[in-house]
């Protein structure tokens, strides 16, 4: 199925994706109320289930959790979680063959999957009323998978053909992979989701089972359910179908957080690249070290790069004319280290000399700081409160934030009570949070065109 | 004697009565009968209220559907007849360039102003331009309505279009044109549009050429912005929480002001004949990737439902389409492969697409070649057009999963001319269709070869 990977030129923070993306109301700052109407319930057998009530249309998302991902793949065996995820789709000891997707597709169901670093999460949208066949399904596939060695070699011979499209293809991959690696080091969140494609093709049938054996069970997942229904009605359906299942013990390695302070710098040139890219990324801790300071990162990284508003831009592409984008990112769904970034695409009418490329970026950065005031993070809290009433539309958006949020460690409460959280940032914090962020290790990276070496301008 | 085989009898009766009992314990549990469930689901079929309203106001009709579960309300228009297809030869890349600056600066607020004032009150503002149309989108928390009637009417009738704004969207429309040529899908996409529509205004990249953009400038955005922004070619659909006569009110405030004349002609009709013809770029890519395409049929045609399923089978239903199951299932040759519609003012085409490794590719385009011919020759089964029918009627809510989804939607109804009752009779539509419909439709369409523009690595040059 379609796989997601993280980007890793520019990690995108889920909640800015939301909160920019899908929602742009009211000067209201008071209104602090639960964002969702939702309620959250534990099976025996340790399964997690959050019921989001969206009423609009007859309509629900169905989105399961399962708390593994790339990082807990054996050392050498790079790619298997996401080829696991595949296999789910491939049939069970009660859902032959193709049987599954058949289901699927009779009762109109738009049914997927992804694959992250942390989790691996099956999803469907659909009609209301075929809401019991989607859990069945859901339900069978969590212990009964059966897959014949033939659909196996198909299967990994697609996601070998996933990686060659999906990241290959892209020319600017090679610079993003390495840059991933140099960050992390040997942490398995430096090796790509997908496996390298000797990895791939290493891939064995067991090992996958094995995988699968170990990680997928109700106690490892969060079952997420938005849309027109209510916890009362479902409850039972989510008994019926889930309930049965056998919990297992499950260890998962915990990946220890880096912690060394490394200043390191990337410069490639490779082929087809026609503009430079000029960014630097910032390894933060992680959330459960940082708390409520997520927050306040959250807000940074919305002053500094939330839109043609914010401050990089102003300065970069407004004020200086060295940048013809500048952006900034907070990556914090994660289980791991969090990652901030800032990001520019030079102005190439002028040559372009990567070390006054990097210079700029980073003088703007500095520059920022003065720009920081409470009239402005006033307005940056107005802006996501004015935004909030967007969450409710559609019942996918809720889906997928709480099921992300929740997989990364955050309780519900966290996320209803995110206005609140982001009201109670005050300036000193914010400030806090840009000195700690020039203090953290850091990674300087520049990509070039091929055709350039230094200081030459290829543009046409 | 009689006795003892009464006796045999009944055991064997009792045994066999026992074992089928079983059997039908184990029937049970060891498949899933997705059509019993869903036949003992306590879950019901439950309608969306999707009854459109046509409402007029000032001599501008609209399309609304009234949803007050939420309170936002959603604005989508077109200008017809006003997409990068109509801009002048020398002049390419202007409507890009116009739906850009509409946004950098109007009325009382200069850009920064403009951007900052629209996310506090979570307005959302934007335009975008197509080959046929410029399209517009509006959206509000209800609360902040005058708010948005107030932003919007500056963009329409108070744009800035300042030089220092046109220089730099300029400067990034040059970048963007030549990041598009890093990918092979940006390559294959201008490539496909200048092979397949060679001499018809589809051929020319909607971003322009270096030259183009360049000579852009104020002038351009004002008089193309006053011939194409007007009363008799926009399109509106309105959904959200907002009633009839607020709609109608809404229309006014908003599109009241804009000129009564329109002048433009339609652009010809393309003329497409497929031939298997192949157009091969040479490009080093990990991955060789195609677009193919032969004649399709225009939305509003008799062969629309018929064609529309017969391409759904065929290679528009994801992993269960024909063409997946053979070239990606089976054979694992690709990521993906898949066929699909598209209908815009002057063409209608069938096209389809995949990317594989080189090693790959050729095998992949025969497996196509001869399902697509299998297609016209023997078309699809009952049962494959009853799956089918099941699975479009099936999804039809997932339409309305969100309120800017719904005004859009109900711009395109407009559009191909469908009908205000055209949500309540869609899936009578699909019902209607029969199987020597569509199996005829399958003869006429899939019996023309496609033509492929291909961007690669041959296997034969590695």
């Amino acid at each position: 199925m379609k796989m997601r990977i993280r980007k890793v030129m520019k990690p995108k923070i889920i909640m800015n994706k939301f909160l920019l993306g899908l929602i742009f109301c009211c000067l209201a700052t008071t209104a602090t109320a639960k964002i969702f109407n939702a309620e959250e319930f534990t099976l025996d057998n340790g399964l997690r289930v959050v019921v989001v009530e969206n009423h609009k249309a007859p309509l629900i998302k169905q989105m399961l959790w399962y708390q593994v991902g790339a990082v807990d793949e054996f050392r050498g065996h790079g790619g298997s979680a996401h080829l696991l995820e595949h296999l789910l789709f491939r049939g069970t000891a009660k859902v032959s063959g193709d049987e599954f997707n058949r289901i699927m597709e009779k009762n109109g169901a738009v049914s997927n999957a992804f694959t992250s670093y942390d989790v691996t999460v099956f999803h469907q949208f659909a009609d209301v009323s075929r809401l019991e066949v989607l859990m069945a399904l859901e339900a069978d596939r969590m212990q009964n998978l059966k897959i014949s060695e033939d659909d196996f070699e198909a299967e990994r011979k697609i996601v070998f053909q996933e990686r060659k499209q999906v990241v290959e293809n892209n020319p600017s991959s090679p610079f993003a992979e390495r840059m991933r690696q140099m960050m992390w080091g040997t942490s398995p969140y430096g090796q790509p989701i997908t496996g390298l494609p000797e990895e791939i093709t290493a891939l064995k049938y067991a090992d996958t089972m094995d995988f699968y054996h170990k990680y997928y069970t109700p106690n490892n997942a969060i079952l997420v359910l938005s849309g027109d229904t209510d916890a009362a009605t479902v409850r039972p359906l989510v008994e019926k179908y889930y309930g049965k299942l056998k919990k297992r013990p499950v260890e998962r390695d915990e990946q220890s957080p880096l912690s060394e302070d490394i200043h390191q710098t990337l410069q490639m040139s490779l082929p087809h690249i026609a503009t430079p890219r000029v960014s630097r990324s910032f390894m933060l801790p992680p959330r459960t070290e940082l708390n409520d300071m997520i927050y306040a990162y959250d807000i940074l990284s919305e002053f500094l790069g939330g839109g043609e508003t914010a401050e990089l831009y102003r300065d970069l592409v407004l004020k200086k004319r060295v940048a013809v984008s500048a952006g900034a990112g907070y990556n914090y769904m994660t289980r791991s280290n969090t990652v901030f970034s800032i990001s520019m695409t030079p102005n190439t009418e002028k040559p372009f000399v990567p070390e006054t490329g990097v210079q700029m970026l980073n003088q703007a950065l500095l520059r920022a700081k003065y720009a920081l005031t409470e009239k402005r993070l006033a307005q940056i809290k107005r802006k996501i409160s004015a935004n909030m009433v967007y969450l409710n539309d559609n019942p996918q958006t809720a889906a997928n934030w709480i099921g992300y949020m929740l997989s990364m460690g955050f309780e519900l409460e966290d996320v209803q009570n995110y206005e609140e959280k982001i009201n109670a940032v005050t300036l000193e914090s914010v400030q806090k949070a840009f000195d700690d962020l020039l203090k953290a290790s850091d990674m300087t990276a520049v990509l070039l065109p091929l055709e350039q070496t230094n200081g030459e301008n290829n543009a046409e | 004697m009689q006795n003892k085989f009464a006796k045999y009898v009944l055991y064997a009766l009792i045994v066999g009565i026992f074992g089928l009992f079983a059997w039908g314990i184990y029937r049970c549990h060891s498949r899933i009968d997705a059509d019993r469930i869903l036949a003992r689901s306590i879950l019901k079929d439950r309608t969306f209220a999707s009854t459109v309203q046509q409402i007029e106001a000032d001599g501008i009709k609209a399309y609304l559907l009234e949803e007050h579960s939420n309170p936002i309300i959603a604005v989508s228009f077109a200008f017809e007849k006003a997409g990068s297809a109509y801009e002048a030869e020398n002049k390419q890349g202007l409507t890009l360039l116009l739906t850009d600056m509409l946004l950098n600066g109007a009325g009382e607020y200069d850009a920064l102003q403009f951007k900052d004032i629209s996310e506090e009150y979570g307005v959302q503002i934007g335009f975008s331009a197509g080959a046929d149309d410029i399209s517009g989108f509006l959206q509000m928390p209800t609360a902040n309505k005058n708010m948005a009637i107030k932003l919007l009417t500056s963009v329409l009738y108070k744009p800035y279009f300042t030089y220092d704004y046109i220089g730099l969207t300029k400067n990034q429309m040059q970048t963007a044109l030549r990041n598009q040529k890093e990918r092979p899908n940006g390559i294959l996409a201008d490539k496909f549009a200048e092979i397949m529509f060679a001499g018809h205004p589809y051929a020319r990249p909607a971003i322009g050429t270096a030259e183009t953009i360049n000579g852009l400038n104020r002038a351009d955005l004002v008089s193309f912005m006053r011939t194409h922004f007007t009363k008799r070619n926009i399109i509106i659909g309105i959904a959200g929480d907002i009633s009839a006569d607020e709609a109608k009110q809404l229309i006014i405030d908003l599109f009241g002001r804009l000129p009564e004349q329109f002048e433009q002609e339609r652009i010809a009709e393309v003329d497409l004949n497929t031939t298997g013809a192949v157009h091969y770029i040479a490009h080093d890519s990990p991955q060789t990737i195609t677009r193919f395409v032969t004649k399709g049929t225009h939305r509003n045609s008799s062969d629309f439902y018929p064609l529309y399923l017969a391409n759904y089978i065929f290679g528009d239903s994801g992993l269960n389409s024909k063409i997946s199951k053979v070239v990606r299932e089976k054979e694992g040759l690709t990521y993906g492969i898949y066929t699909y519609m598209t209908s815009k003012d002057t063409s209608a085409l069938l096209s389809g697409g995949y990317s594989s490794t080189p090693e790959n590719f050729e095998k992949a385009k025969e497996l196509l070649l001869q399902e697509w011919q299998k297609m016209a020759q023997t078309g699809v089964s009952l049962s494959e057009l009853q799956q089918a029918k099941n699975a479009l009627i099936a999804s039809h809510n997932l339409r309305f999963a969100s309120i800017g989804g719904i005004a859009e939607m109900l711009v395109a109804m407009q559009q191909y001319d469908l009908g205000a009752d055209f949500l309540e009779k869609r899936n009578d539509y699909v019902r209607a269709v029969t199987l020597d419909e569509v199996n005829a439709a399958a003869k006429k369409y899939f019996g023309n070869v496609p033509d492929f523009v291909i961007v690669g690595t041959k296997d034969s040059d590695k």
